[in-house]
Order: structure tokens, then sequence, then C-alpha cells
């Protein structure tokens, strides 16, 4: 596995095309800070709420990465020839699952590491930064893992990065109602079915509960559940996925 | 007979004006506020029942009217963090009820704020006088520090790659 994870960490991350993706996501998150801080309306928010919504464009940015990365991790290597030598070597399939598996969580660390200096900018002098900082680093994590395992999955079944890009970003939208929502429509009682079994908004709900309402952990355990629930049955569908044998073809 | 008359029509007159007193008023203070962006403000509110029977579900509410000039519009309270209603359960008769009504000012201009109170029995509502609010705009550059960070991050990855590739080509 481990070998796998430098192969990637070298071909994917650590290349121009990785560093632009790195770049990219900071200036985003430069305009957005400088925004909430200074744009007439917005930096009269308190800082908490401020913080929340930092944390959502943070979230936002790791999943819209894992889908993309996640999405190219099988179709991308069937596309350009390159999976027949992968399964060629003495590797096990498993491994080369969860070693790819494993550079997208590495390169949700490296966004995580980014967004530290803007949270603590835009949460200065404001409540719950470090639980902030904490609830993003790991539910983020969880979020992010399940998002990769769902598009990895995706990439070894529809064989094609497009489609799995665009699966798995017509997914997003679904589960990111939490997000991209107005605050008045989710309060409407289907959103809030909907909310219960959807792990983004579990996600997000939470943060909202643990940085805006100062809430406990103890109110956070149903949606942690929740979440971990979708993590450990997308981690068996990648497995299983990829033990697979005819992995080499291409597209249907 | 006329003086009798006179004092006759008078007393008639007078009787019909103290009918025609509002049952019910309502008064707000200060009548004007000068603040800045950011600054929270407060009004208070005075509802008084004049009538002899007590009254009872009053709902008071605050509007806040943007009147600068080409820009009349009312707000939305939501934004400004008030409190937008306040209902009182009983006011007896001479009896006064006071609100406080705080809010944040989130935009510069000028505005009238107003009191209103609804009572299910009457027909019309009944309006304060209005204060007037003027908020002065407040410019901030570089709160909490931001520009070295937004300009700083984007800079420092850039340079960590400009680093690595250096290093790589140096050990080929």
């Amino acid at each position: 596995m481990k070998e796998i994870i430098l192969k990637e960490l070298k071909s994917e991350l650590l290349t121009p095309r990785g560093y632009l993706w790195y770049i990219l996501t900071s200036v985003i998150l430069s305009i957005l800070s400088y925004l909430f801080l200074t744009n007439i309306e917005l930096s009269l928010l308190d800082q908490s709420t401020m913080i929340f919504f930092l944390m959502e464009a943070v979230l936002s940015l790791g999943i819209l990465h894992s889908i993309i990365y996640g999405s190219d991790s099988y179709a991308g290597e069937v596309e350009r020839g390159t999976m027949e030598v992968l399964l060629l070597t003495p590797i096990r399939k498993t491994s080369i699952a969860f070693g790819k598996f494993a550079v997208s969580v590495i390169n949700w660390f490296i966004l995580f590491l980014i967004s530290i200096p803007y949270i603590l900018v835009v949460g200065k002098s404001g409540k719950n930064i470090s639980v902030a900082i904490t609830y993003l680093f790991i539910l983020g994590t969880l979020i992010i893992m399940i998002v990769t395992s769902f598009n990895m999955i995706l990439s070894i079944k529809l064989k094609s990065v497009k489609n799995a890009v665009l699966v798995g970003m017509l997914v997003f939208f679904l589960l990111g109602t939490a997000i991209i929502l107005p605050p008045s429509l989710k309060h409407s009682s289907f959103i809030r079915y909907l909310d219960i079994i959807n792990p983004v908004a579990a996600a997000v709900n939470s943060f909202d509960s643990v940085v805006i309402d100062s809430e406990g952990f103890r109110r956070q355990v149903i949606r942690i559940v929740v979440i971990l629930i979708y993590l450990a049955a997308v981690i068996l569908l990648l497995k299983r996925a990829s033990q697979r044998d005819e992995l080499v073809t291409g597209a249907r | 007979m006329k003086k009798l008359l006179f004092i006759l029509f008078a007393l008639i007159i007078l009787s019909h004006t103290v009918l025609a007193r509002d049952s019910i008023t309502v008064s707000i203070k200060p009548k004007h506020i000068d603040g800045k962006m950011g600054d929270v403000i407060e009004f208070e509110s005075n509802v008084t029942n004049n009538g002899a029977s007590p009254l009872k579900g009053l709902v008071a509410y605050i509007s806040l009217i943007r009147v600068t000039e080409g820009q009349e519009i009312p707000m939305d309270l939501e934004d400004w963090s008030a409190q937008k209603a306040d209902k009182i359960d009983l006011l007896a008769p001479n009896d006064s009820a006071s609100s406080k009504w705080s809010m944040r000012l989130i935009d510069s201009g000028d505005y009238v704020v107003y009191i209103t109170v609804v009572d299910k029995n009457q027909k019309t509502p009944i309006v304060s006088e209005v204060a007037e609010l003027k908020i002065a705009r407040r410019q901030q550059l570089n709160p909490n520090n931001v520009l070295p960070i937004a300009f700083g991050m984007p800079v420092l990855i850039i340079l960590i790659f400009l680093s690595a590739g250096i290093y790589r080509r140096l050990r080929r």
C-alpha cells in the first residue's frame, strides 16, 4: 500500500496540477475571508457565523477535490491505459484501492492545514475557534472518506472519469442541500427528514450546532453515528468493488 | 339663557374631545440617534392604556424604513438582529408597558423607526411618532489583520511549489 501512496502522491498531488489545486483553493479562501471581514453587511455577522460559513466552504472544496480524485482513481487509469500495469504489480487489489483512498485523505489533510490560518483570522476574538477546527478535522475527514470511497466505486463501476465526476457532482448537489439551500428552505419538514439520513447535512448541522449554538458533544452523537454508518457501508462496498476481475476493461 | 346654552355647548364639545382621545397611545424614545455601522443601539417604546377597561393581547412591533434619497425602502429587521415584536398580555387602565428594541446597525444611511401597536378589538393600528436614525459608514480595509493571510497563503504555496521544483532539478 505504501508504494501506491508514494506513486499517487508523486503523480497526483506533488505535481504542478496538484499545486495549482492548492493555490486556487487558497485564493478562494483568501477572497472569502476578506469578503467575510470587510464586506459591508457580512462584516457585521458575528464571528461564529463567519467561522461556520468558512467551515462550509472548506468542506465543499474538500468534497470537490475528493469527487474528482475518487472519480479519476480507477477510470483514469483505464482511460490512460495504465490499469493493466498497475494490476500486474505484486500489490493486492485491496491495497491499491486503499492506497488511492489514503492519498485522497492526505489531500484533505493538506486542504485542512491550508484552511487553519483563515479560520484563525476570521474567528479572531470570537468564540469556539478550537471547537470549529476540531470538528472540521474530524467530521470533515469522515465526510471526505465517504465521498472518496463512493466516487472510487463509481469510477470502478462506470469506467469513465467524465461519468463518475458527473454522477458524483449530482449526488453532491443532492447531499449538499444543507450547504446550498437558503436558510428559509431548510426549515421545511421534507428537508428536515432528508437531513436525518444525509451525512453531509449531519456534518454541516453539527458545525452549526457546536460553533454557532455552542452545543456540546452529546447533541452531535446521532449525527456522528449517521456519518459512521455511511462510512462503514461505502468502505465495505469499495473493498468488494476493488476485488472485481474486470477492472482493466474499458468503458461500457 | 345664552350663557347657559354656551356652557352646555362647551360641555358637549369637551366631552366629545375626551371620548375622542385615543384609548391607546404609543411613544418612542429617543427621537434621534446618530450611530456608526456595527454599533448596537436601543429604542424604548411606551404603550399606555388611556381607556377605562383593561386591554388584552396587544402586539407591538418595530419598523425601520430607509429614507435616504433615492433608496427609500422598508428594511428586513432579521438582518439587523432586532427583536421584531413584543406581546403585551394585559394592560390595565392608565397603565403603561415599556419595551426595549435593540438593533445592530448594518448599513449606512438615513432611517426612520416607529412602533405600531395592534389591538385585535380595534380596526386601526396605533402608530407612534417616528424617531430618526442616522448611520455613518465604517470602512475597514484590514479587519482582523486579514490581508497578510489573504495574500500570504497563496504566495507561500507558490513558493513551496517553486522550491520543490528547484529541489527536484538540483537532485537530477
